[in-house]
């Protein structure tokens, strides 16, 4: 895949914005207490912003299908070493 | 010389050429970016590592013959039986098969002229030796809490964790590199015409364990970051008076640790399924069955840490969902065995030594892929869970499965590698002493398991200790045949017979071009007509089939 | 207590129990029945073994080639979906029978057993510590009456150790910051290993206990002679003076009323509804971490208000409070 096809910096800056906005978010929530949901916000936010970078600095919106799958298929990996890792601590 | 110039691989000019070893010196070596030589440079370096993390068991031996602290002190036992593990399974196991042969010969199967991404796989190299240089300066301090880093010890001892633990960080980053590197050559570099149904299985092992390399490397390199911070500045992860649980860290590190007995059995794997079909002149049996039950086992295996965790403290809810997916990993392993010894029927079988340990993987990893049923059940694991058995099981799939897969690679491959061909008389020496000192090292541990002995124990009760130095006595006729087998490649490496370009009449690429290979692997790109396991002779004299063409295109 | 049922019948099954392995007298049922999932998984095992490797050397013998023979004709076949299938099949269905039967037993030797004493089992570097209900305690050595069953219930102080008895089958390992379990059925009478199965320091071979199973009478003497040797107070007195020290009967109650806080009465082994979730039973892990971390499992319908007590009660004394609120039931 060839770069910068059609984006030009302002993507990237408004891209590197929401990050920063993003991450002015995480520290606010963290100052209201939302009990068990202030980890979830945390973890949204997160995923949010790891979606952003993925997408656009690391060109993931360009790629094809095969990538794609690469990019995708460690997620089920991730989902199944907190479900193992769930299914001992939420059973003890 | 009488070259097998069948193919026309004779190259032009007078006398033997030496392929990719043509160029010398220092340089040429160090920054090489043919895959041929960084594989030699792979296979050096880990082959030395067998043969320290070999001198390390044979003292673990030794000190076992006596009850007590008669040879020496527990605590030089302990740091022992850990750098035995960790520089037998970061160092030379994960690595042999991998980084050596499949860098050497992922290309030459797949008819390329090197892998995608030359650079990085130098820079995996190197990166590989600064995390052995990092692990070796963790010695000034040894570590003794065995290979498996469970916290709470391993936070609380005084010795170097964080030092080795950050070796083995760098280690994995390579392998996750030279994975990362094979995935992409497996998908773009294949030569014209192979599909993926008419790659080599060898080729489909090495993609099965680059994914799980990919995958699962990273996970055991974050632990132990986490066990660094928790080591350095003293944030509880795993330490249960901060918060912490000791037992995450264990479903962490296992997470990647099971898994990662696929990346070793794998590509030995692979080797056996190319090995069997050249000397039973007889077509694979099951070519997808293998293939995909390889895809299988890297996955299933990704489902089954657990099982290392059963008296561990675990939920029994946990215990039971992972000891039923355990059991599955042995169905896509049984259907491989049923295949090789299939295609062995009717075959017209010659017992060369590659042949020879290919036959002895088959016959041990049953056996020792067996005994894993019993810990795989609930009941019988928290008997036998961290006894002798354990050690015994453990030897039996990755010595008797792993390493005698990789020897009869070595053995397959050296022809090719170098040009010359190896002592076939020395090689059975070799082979027969290695057979029966590993049986003798290691039957007798499952007995000593079943009777209670735990392991890493420096000391032992008494009535343990008669079966203790029959195993002793195993791993020194063990030494003896590791001895001539090495003194085999050293001679063969310098004074063996040329090898012709296709002694074993394999039908894979790797045969069809010069031994040693040229620099750029193939004059010309083959392409490819038809799957490589075409060996079936016909009653009726016909020329051999051929399942390629020569030089219809070139990359 | 142990005086009491001293002349307990149930001490004479436990001779007759046999060894699936040996005609010799089994120490515990945990033993046979490990011992008899081993046989079946073995006998099972035997036969795949022997039918693989009888085949690997018949077709290596029956189809080799002499040296020099010409290559002979070999047939052509690639595969044959139906074997596939049946080599799929047949070993799923022996590992589904591992699995279920492997399962049985494992359910069996870890379920409480009903009428089991309690023992206090502390784990350290490289020590055994056992501690009786009357407030006995003893280094390295378990002692139990035949017959009687027993619940241990382990702790470590520093790092993780491991708890097995080979005559026993079974092990648990034993982790800082929790409990864990193992229920013992003591037949036969005699001196077995405790082992040390986790790697836990340069002690960690020699870090070995006995397990003594006395006849109950010769049990029940050794206890009343140890009856002077032993703590000023048995762990439930010391729980009872702990908590009136701690100031827990101000917000909890011992009769059942409620105050700020639930009761402790009949609270041990219940099903305690949670205010974030899903109900747990109130054990010995719940009961130490509502002393150490109150507001991780709230109880439903009461208030997050209780201090944590980490830091200023230690290990013991949680065992000793444990002990007491076990006595109110």
């Amino acid at each position: 895949m060839e770069k910068g096809r059609g984006a030009g910096y302002g993507v990237y800056v408004a891209v590197f914005a929401a990050l920063l906005v993003l991450t002015g978010a995480t520290v606010g929530v963290s100052y209201i207490d939302l009990g068990i949901w202030n980890v979830a916000a945390a973890l949204l936010i997160a995923s949010v912003k790891a979606t952003l970078v993925a997408l656009f600095f690391m060109h993931l919106r360009h790629e094809g299908r095969l990538v794609w799958t690469f990019a995708l298929v460690p997620i089920l990996f991730l989902a199944l070493i907190i479900g193992g890792t769930l299914s001992d601590t939420l059973f003890r | 010389m009488t070259e097998n110039t069948a193919d026309g691989t004779m190259l032009s000019g007078g006398g033997r050429s030496r392929g990719y070893l043509e160029e010398k010196g220092f340089r040429s070596w160090a920054l090489t970016l043919d895959h041929k030589r960084i594989g030699a440079l792979y296979l050096y370096t880990t082959l030395f590592f067998f043969l320290l993390g070999g001198i390390f068991a044979l003292l673990i031996r030794i000190k076992l013959m006596y009850p007590g602290q008669e040879i020496f002190s527990n605590h030089t036992y302990n740091v022992l039986f850990t750098l035995h593990g960790s520089v037998m399974i970061f160092l030379f196991i994960i690595p042999a098969i991998p980084s050596g042969l499949g860098n050497f010969f992922i290309p030459l199967l797949i008819g390329a002229r090197d892998v995608a991404f030359p650079r990085l796989n130098l820079a995996s190299y190197w990166i590989f030796v600064a995390g052995i240089l990092v692990i070796l300066g963790s010695l000034l301090r040894p570590m003794d809490t065995g290979w498996t880093f469970y916290t709470p010890y391993s936070a609380k001892t005084a010795a170097n964790v964080t030092l080795l633990s950050f070796g083995i960080f760098l280690v994995g980053m390579s392998s996750i590199l030279t994975g990362l590197n094979f995935i992409v050559t497996i998908h773009t570099l294949r030569a014209p015409g192979m599909t993926w149904h008419r790659l080599p299985l060898f080729i489909w092992g090495m993609y099965a364990t680059s994914i799980i390399q990919v995958v699962a490397t990273p996970v055991v390199g974050i632990t132990f970051l986490l066990l660094a911070m928790e080591r350095l500045f003293g944030v509880g992860f795993f330490d249960p008076a901060k918060g912490g649980d000791p037992l995450l860290f264990q479903h962490f590190f296992w997470f990647y640790s099971h898994p990662v007995v696929y990346v070793m059995i794998l590509p030995a794997m692979g080797i056996i399924s190319e090995v069997i079909p050249v000397f039973s002149r007889k077509p694979i049996f099951g070519y997808k069955a293998i293939a995909y039950s390889s895809l299988a086992i890297a996955f299933i295996g990704f489902f089954v840490w657990g099982h290392h965790m059963f008296v561990s403290g675990m939920s029994k809810t946990a215990g039971i969902i992972f000891s039923f997916l355990t059991f599955f990993v042995a169905v896509p392993t049984a259907v491989k065995v049923f295949n090789w010894i299939a295609t062995m029927y009717k075959g017209s079988i010659t017992f060369e030594s590659p042949m020879l340990y290919s036959l002895t993987f088959i016959f041990l990893f049953t056996f020792g892929g067996l005994t894993g049923m019993f810990l795989g059940a609930l009941a019988t694991n928290i008997h036998l869970h961290d006894t002798y058995f354990i050690v015994a099981h453990f030897h039996y799939t990755m010595v008797g499965g792993t390493v005698v897969g990789f020897l009869a690679g070595l053995h397959y491959w050296f022809p090719k590698m170098t040009g010359r061909m190896l002592s076939e008389k020395m090689a059975r020496w070799g082979w027969l002493l290695t057979f029966i000192g590993f049986n003798l090292t290691f039957l007798v541990q499952f007995y000593l398991g079943f009777k209670g002995m735990p392991r890493r124990w420096a000391e032992y009760p008494p009535q343990y200790q008669s079966l203790n130095i029959v195993s002793t006595v195993g791993s020194w006729i063990m030494a003896g045949g590791i001895l001539v087998m090495f003194s085999n490649f050293i001679r063969g490496f310098f004074r063996g017979d040329p090898a012709p370009a296709n002694p074993w009449k394999g039908l894979t690429l790797e045969w069809q071009t010069a031994s040693p290979p040229p620099t750029e692997n193939f004059e010309e790109i083959p392409v490819v007509t038809d799957w490589p396991y075409g060996y079936a002779k016909r009653k009726t004299a016909g020329p051999p089939p051929r399942f390629f063409d020569r030089g219809a295109g070139d990359g | 207590m142990e005086t009491a049922e001293a002349g307990d019948p149930a001490r004479g099954h436990g001779g007759q129990m046999m060894n699936a392995f040996a005609q010799s007298a089994a120490a515990s049922p945990s033993a046979w029945k490990i011992d008899a999932v081993f046989l079946f998984i073995a006998v099972v095992s035997l036969f795949f073994f022997l039918l693989v490797e009888g085949m690997l050397i018949y077709f290596a013998i029956r189809y080799r080639r002499r040296k020099g023979a010409e290559e002979g004709a070999t047939s052509e076949v690639r595969g044959n979906f139906i074997l596939e299938v049946v080599w799929v099949l047949v070993p799923s269905l022996a590992v589904l029978a591992f699995f279920i039967y492997g399962y049985v037993v494992y359910r069996d030797v870890t379920t409480p057993l009903p009428g089991a004493s309690d023992i206090n089992v502390v784990t350290g570097q490289f020590v055994y510590e056992f501690k009786y209900p009357d407030g006995r305690a003893a280094m390295n050595e378990l002692r139990v009456p035949a017959g009687k069953p027993v619940k241990l219930i382990m702790t470590s102080r520093d790092v993780i150790h491991g708890f097995f008895i080979p005559e026993y089958r079974i092990k648990q390992d034993v982790l800082p910051g929790r409990y864990t379990y193992l229920h013992l059925q003591p037949d036969l009478e005699g001196t077995f290993d405790i082992y040390c199965t986790q790697y836990c320091g340069v002690g960690h071979s020699t870090m070995r206990a006995k397990l003594i199973v006395m006849p109950p009478d010769a049990y029940a003497a050794w206890a009343a002679q140890g009856e002077g040797a032993k703590a000023a107070m048995s762990p439930p007195e010391k729980g009872k003076a702990l908590m009136e020290k701690f100031g827990c009967m101000g917000c909890h109650s011992a009769d059942g009323t409620v105050k700020v806080g639930p009761s402790f009465k009949g609270l041990y082994g219940r099903r305690v509804e949670l205010a974030q979730g899903p109900a747990v039973m109130a054990d010995e892990g719940y009961i130490r971490e509502s002393l150490y971390d109150p507001g991780a499992k709230v109880a439903k319908g009461f208030p997050n208000v209780m201090p944590t007590y980490k830091g200023s009660i230690t290990d013991d004394d949680v065992a000793a409070i444990i002990a007491h609120i076990k006595t109110l039931n």
